[in-house]
């Protein structure tokens, strides 16, 4: 009995030992380098959930935000092949994937290892996971980081492009409904000739037209969506046809009406001259400075001048975003393409953030462990603590409804607070839940604070709620047609271009210096200007078109798993 | 020969002496010299390996990612060559270039003439420091200073206001973004360069200025005939150096003050690289870029030795 008893002690001892080893192997505490593809804040140090982060999965994260150009800075560590742990790319995230420094996920995700993965992806892998015709083998290098959302998609407020206005503009006019560009122009010009000055005396700004580097869709992009179509990036496809035609817009006769409009507005005074030479961050301070009446463009560009305008309450200076198309007699029948009609499109559906978000890069030590904490982050339990934060301290629960104090939504938005309080950099670029909640107590809530109804419109400031009113609506989403179908080839705007670069520089570059020139052309100069530029980019155009026909179809055959 | 005795040896023509007689005998020279030499031969000549770059084809991604890059010959320069828009960056360079040269040494020349003739030696330190300053800021900060200066309803504009002149789209129209570039680049470096100049004139002898005191000359006689023949070894030399470095018209400040409008004057070579090379990670085109920039410079550097020599003036090499 002794000899049994010693025997079980010394086991007991022998696994004691063991456990700390076995917890080592895979809790011993490391240290990730995590390149952010984006300008952002350092985390302070006491931040709780990195904290949480940390006891979890015994993982320290050492960030490194951008800090200037993006395709220079990951030219730059390509080329000297100093990766970090986690990468994440950007909106240049393809470079990144061509130039092999990341590892295929499909290593390690799969349904029997990684159900959570597995089970997010698996709604739209025919779009994620793609064949290497190269390699031979299935590959998936980033999880998308947005747009892998559960139940109806949401659509509170447009997130994407539009034309914006301000709402001061619309509630001057006793909120009219705005659908056409002249509509548009026409009630900016009346608001700038009633007040030339906002109660400061600075003059008001018309329409911005922001050029800097890529932010130069804010130039380029807005003709399809005139044409009746979501984002596809430069080029408009005809989807009701089999063939999907695809062609560059900008050099196109139905493209022309706009920037027409655009040289009547520049003439006017409605459009300064400045626009074209102003830097994102002026354009930004611009905007938060609440003067600017409206522009195209996409409403997380400038994110941080709506934040600065409800920090400083000026609630009639935020924008609204309007779905404009051309009007019938806009551009002539023989300029429209085959069998078009004009329908408004702004929102297209839910769609994966393709090739966005981190990746794991090939130097990186530790695959397994930044694999199993993305799991992890997508349980039930982790995707409330990075969604919503703490229960009690950020959040509450009644009658099975997550609610949040008005401080507390106001925290969500509060750059200081996520400081200390939002791993904010990890939920932007890992895998997360989003869209509804579909099982369990908390079913039919929303898995983000800003999606929660009560949020959107019982947390809405008294000025919107009001300005909703007038127009009868109960979101802002509302200003827009509901979305249309994704197209079976995603958005165009994600087709990597790295095969035909220097042809698509070209193209940018043609834009970027003639563009402006147009749009600025001295009267009765228009249509000379309109046609040396049309002529300037045609042989870009041509081969950019005709790459993207075909890789539009490869997708739409891949899709449909042809 | 034999009868030669210790204290007659230093007679011995040291050009009889070999090199590595006379390298051993400045053995503590030799040695202060090795880190420089070694920095030249790890930064200078080391990368040169690199320029084999220019030969291969970098314009495949996937294959670059597998160490797969093709001998292509010359193409990239072929490529480079046939582009208009690689040609205007050449002119862009060089005029750029020109226009700093001449407005940087005038005013640097013109600064430290004036801040020599300053006997009041708190104004001379005020004015210096001063002038100094903008050196150590970064070019992002004086661009964004230069973005606001020069807008449509900036200082400059209003000024012209006053004296009523039409505002001027100063950044918005290619003809003015070179003098633009001049006149950001004197402000910002005028102080920086005045300061070899000034530590030449104060090495000028004194006694020179007293002779032509004594001969009657004037303060500006005294400039024109002392000061500025006492500089001219130190202007030759810097201009010699300078015009090595012809092919760098900067960078950083025609990418941040340069825009779509202006592409036309502001893109420099190095700006094309950028674009078309290191940001699409086509090292072939980028170093095919870099290597003619190097050549000109040499053959400008080497010119520019030649006529000096020729005038008689002092030379680099």
């Amino acid at each position: 009995m002794r000899k049994l008893l010693s025997v079980l002690l010394a086991l007991c001892l022998l696994g004691s030992l063991l456990v700390p080893f076995a917890v080592a192997e895979d809790q011993e505490p490391i240290t990730l380098t995590y390149f952010y593809g984006a300008p952002g804040d350092q985390p302070n140090p006491d931040n709780k959930i990195y904290k949480m982060i940390e006891d979890e999965f015994g993982i320290k994260f050492e960030f490194e935000f951008l800090a200037g150009d993006l395709d220079e800075t990951l030219g730059l560590k390509l080329q000297d092949e100093v990766y970090p742990d986690l990468f994440d790319g950007g909106n240049s995230a393809e470079t990144l994937i061509d130039a092999g420094a990341l590892i295929n996920l499909l290593d390690y995700v799969n349904p029997e290892d990684t159900p959570n993965l597995w089970a997010h992806i698996e709604p739209e892998k025919n779009r994620i996971i793609t064949h290497d015709d190269e390699l031979d083998e299935d590959v998936m290098y980033i999880i998308p980081n947005y747009g892998l959302g559960e139940g109806e998609q949401i659509v509170n407020s447009v997130g994407g492009p539009a034309f914006f206005i301000q709402k001061q503009v619309l509630a001057w006019d006793n909120y009219p409904t705005i659908k056409t560009l002249d509509e548009y122009f026409d009630l900016i010009e009346r608001f700038i000739a009633a007040n030339p000055t906002n109660p400061d005396g600075v003059p008001y700004v018309g329409f911005d037209i922001l050029t800097e580097d890529w932010r130069r869709f804010c130039m380029i992009n807005p003709v399809q969506h005139l044409m009746g179509r979501p984002n596809d990036g430069e080029v408009l496809v005809d989807v009701n046809k089999d063939d999907y035609p695809t062609e560059t817009f900008i050099n196109q006769p139905y493209a022309k009406p706009y920037y027409k409009k655009l040289n009547e507005e520049f003439h006017k005074g409605i459009i300064s001259p400045d626009t074209f030479v102003m830097s994102y961050d002026q354009y930004i301070a611009q905007l938060s400075s609440g003067i600017v009446l409206g522009m195209f463009d996409q409403a997380w560009d400038f994110g941080d001048a709506t934040n600065a305008l409800l920090t400083d309450k000026k609630y009639e200076n935020t924008y609204v975003a309007l779905g404009l198309v051309y009007d019938e007699d806009d551009v002539p029948a023989e300029d429209m393409p085959e069998g078009w009609t004009i329908e408004e499109h702004y929102v297209n559906g839910s769609l994966p953030n393709l090739d966005r978000g981190a990746g794991i890069s090939v130097t990186c030590k530790y695959p397994e462990r930044i694999i199993a904490m993305w799991e992890k982050l997508l349980s039930p339990e982790w995707a409330m603590i990075m969604n919503w934060g703490i229960e009690g301290e950020d959040y509450s629960i009644e009658d099975g409804r997550l609610t949040m104090t008005p401080e507390q939504f106001a925290n969500t938005t509060d750059m200081e607070w996520r400081k200390s309080n939002r791993a904010y950099a990890i939920w932007d670029s890992s895998p997360k839940r989003q869209g509804y909640i579909m099982e369990g107590d908390l079913a039919g809530n929303c898995w983000e604070p800003g999606n929660q109804p009560e949020n959107v419109f019982g947390l809405m400031n008294d000025y919107d709620k009001d300005f909703l009113s007038h127009y009868g609506f109960s979101k802002f989403g509302d200003f827009v047609n509901p979305p249309i179908e994704l197209a079976p080839y995603g958005e165009a705007w994600q087709i990597n271009k790295d095969p035909i670069n220097k042809d698509y520089q070209d193209f940018l570059n043609i834009q970027d210096t003639q563009l402006p020139q147009v749009i600025m052309a001295p009267e009765g100069e228009f249509d000379a200007k309109w046609d040396a530029f049309v002529e300037a980019i045609n042989p870009s155009c041509e081969v950019y078109s005709n790459f993207m026909h075909e890789e539009i179809l490869k997708l739409v055959a891949a899709y449909y798993g042809e | 020969m034999t009868n030669y005795t210790q204290g007659t040896a230093r007679y011995v023509s040291p050009k009889k002496k070999g090199f590595f007689q006379k390298l051993a005998s400045q053995w503590q020279l030799a040695l202060m010299s090795v880190p420089i030499f070694l920095y030249v031969l790890l930064f200078n000549y080391f990368p040169m390996w690199g320029w084999r770059n220019a030969f291969l084809d970098y314009s495949s991604k996937k294959l670059v990612a597998r160490g797969i890059t093709p001998y292509i010959g010359f193409d990239n320069f072929k490529w480079l060559f046939s582009r208009q828009d690689f040609l205007l960056s050449i002119r862009n360079t060089l005029a750029m270039s020109l226009i700093n040269l001449v407005f940087g040494t005038v005013s640097a020349i013109v600064l430290a003439v004036l801040l020599n003739e300053v006997r009041q030696k708190m104004f001379k330190r005020t004015v210096q420091t001063i002038t100094y300053l903008p050196h150590f800021l970064s070019m992002v900060i004086i661009v964004a200073m230069a973005q606001n200066i020069f807008a449509s309803n900036g200082p400059v504009n209003d000024l012209l206001g006053l004296l009523g002149i039409q505002p001027v789209f100063w950044l918005g129209e290619g003809k003015h973004f070179w003098w633009l570039v001049g006149i950001i680049n004197v402000w910002k470096e005028v102080g920086w360069g005045t300061i070899i100049y000034i530590s030449a004139m104060t090495a000028i002898d004194p006694a020179l200025y007293e002779a032509a005191s004594i001969d009657g000359a004037g303060r500006f006689q005294k400039i024109l005939h002392v000061t500025l023949p006492g500089i001219k070894s130190t202007f030759v030399i810097l201009l010699i150096m300078n015009i090595g470095h012809l092919m760098e018209a900067g960078f950083e400040i025609q990418y941040l003050l340069g825009n779509g409008l202006t592409a036309e004057f502001s893109r420099t070579i190095d700006v094309f690289v950028l674009e078309y090379g290191t940001s699409q990670m086509d090292f072939g085109v980028a170093t095919a870029a870099g290597i003619f920039k190097s050549v000109v410079a040499i053959i400008l550097l080497l010119g520019a030795n030649f006529i000096s020599r020729r005038l008689g003036e002092d030379t680099l090499v």
